[in-house]
């Protein structure tokens, strides 16, 4: 028994709290931290010859600055002064949501959308292709 | 039903835009799903051997935006030397005439095949695409960038990823015309031809190197150059070195190099303040000029696009030695 509840305190501890998920419908299966990144400073927007369309939670939230500082590896001032330049070049930053519900609906609808959502929400709609 | 794809993706994408994030300066206002606005403008001033002047030198407005997912567009219009002032001679002069610094448009095939047709920054090194005095460290300009290639193209330049590789980009680019406001170019021409590759090795390091040939309008004289550059940015400190080897076929039937190039080291205390140094070189064997410039900086920032700077520079030239400080915005 104690075992048992061993191994389920582990495999807890080891689930990644938060998921970068794509529409099950989605014709690619599984990115790269740097494929991420690139989709995400848009400088890729495709995947293979599938177009991919990067969408953010809105404003400051803890996990945007999380998928930020972990999966872009750009801190608020340093990704601040990325897309100042990037506005002198005509690049915006992804869209926005204002929710993970909407989130997850933007991905669920739109074929090629990329987000990331608290794992718990990941259901049978999503493909999950990489964890933090 | 692609055509209704489409549709639902615009129509998501207009709901996004009900949710678009707040003005922050810098950034650019969102006016609608196809255009963005923004602009600039650098105050400079400058002290040297001969005068003491002042001068609004850009005053910048620019537009972009996606007119659908595979093209969009920039224009920009700027008016250099808008107001200036000279102390000295108590003089008062200036230009409100603005010009067409850039004016393309984008089509997007794919990430490794992008084509950008108008006109444009010449995509050579890292100090021409970042050329406006707020995204810069120093006041000042490197001759690197100002004298030994056209700073603009009129033309097409076809760009993207190269396929199969991890990160590095490739700019194949031509000019067979006159630029779109000969007034606004270092270097007018009707013929101006390159390569650019430039590799990304990581958010912190990348390098590459160009090549190409032009013609200057007013002397007919034919120019090739190699060039190269390199780059190592921790955020907290960084290393820019960029150079290049230019030959000249003059009209004096001579054919000479100009050497030139600069290295440009940065420390950021914290992300306000920062202090610059930067060593230049230039040598122009054709008629044996030959400078060596030191610089040191301090740069400003109360916020990332609000850019207070001030450098001193050190001349082999006698004279040259000046001291410049800017304050500019991006908005």
């Amino acid at each position: 028994m104690k075992a048992i509840l061993l191994m389920v305190l582990v495999a807890t501890m080891a689930a990644a709290d938060y998921s970068v998920v794509i529409s099950k419908k989605t014709a690619f299966s599984a990115l790269s931290m740097q494929q991420i990144r690139d989709i995400y400073l848009q400088k890729r927007h495709s995947v293979g010859d599938k177009n991919a369309i990067a969408v953010n939670i809105l404003g400051h939230d803890e996990v945007r600055e999380i998928f930020e500082t972990k999966v872009l590896g750009m801190d608020r001032n340093r990704l601040n002064t990325y897309w100042i330049k990037q506005h002198f070049q005509g690049v915006t930053p992804p869209l926005t949501q204002p929710s993970f519900e909407s989130v997850k609906t933007f991905i669920v609808n739109v074929e090629g959308a990329i987000g990331y959502l608290p794992s718990d929400m990941v259901d049978s709609q999503l493909k999950v292709v990489y964890e933090f | 039903m692609a055509g209704w794809k489409r549709y639902s993706v615009g129509l998501i994408g207009f709901v996004c835009n009900l949710y678009a994030e707040s003005y922050t300066l810098g950034h650019g206002v969102q006016m609608n799903d196809w255009m963005s606005v923004g602009g600039y403008f650098s105050s400079e001033l400058e002290s040297n051997r001969n005068e003491d002047s002042f001068t609004l030198d850009d005053v910048a407005v620019m537009a972009y935006g996606d007119i659908n997912p595979m093209l969009s567009y920039l224009a920009e219009l700027e008016a250099t030397g808008f107001y200036q002032k000279n102390f000295t001679a108590d003089t008062e002069s200036g230009s409100q005439k603005f010009h067409f610094e850039r004016m393309y448009g984008d089509l997007w095939l794919c990430d490794a095949y992008n084509v950008r047709f108008g006109k444009m920054l010449t995509p050579v090194g890292y100090w021409n695409l970042e050329p406006i005095n707020v995204l810069r460290d120093t006041t000042s300009n490197p001759l690197y960038s100002t004298l030994l290639f056209p700073r603009f193209l009129t033309g097409i330049d076809i760009n993207g990823y190269v396929p199969n590789t991890e990160g590095l980009k490739y700019n194949l680019f031509g000019q067979s015309t006159h630029d779109l406001d000969e007034e606004y170019i270092n270097i007018p021409n009707t013929h101006f031809y390159g390569l650019s590759l430039d590799k990304e090795f990581s958010m912190e390091a990348s390098a590459g190197g160009s090549i190409g040939e032009y013609i200057a309008l007013s002397t007919r004289e034919r120019t090739r150059f190699v060039q190269a550059n390199a780059k190592y940015d921790v955020y907290q400190w960084g290393v820019t070195v960029e150079g290049i080897v230019a030959r000249t076929d003059y009209a004096d039937n001579r054919t000479d190099d100009t050497i030139s190039g600069y290295a440009q080291g940065i420390y950021r205390f914290n992300p306000q303040h920062a202090l610059v140094g930067r060593y230049e070189y230039y040598d122009r064997r054709h008629d044996d000029y030959t400078d060596h410039i030191g610089i040191i900086g301090y740069s400003y920032r109360p916020i990332y696009p609000v850019s207070l700077k001030g450098e001193y520079q050190w001349h082999s030239q006698s004279g040259e030695d000046r001291f410049l400080a800017s304050f500019s915005v991006l908005f």
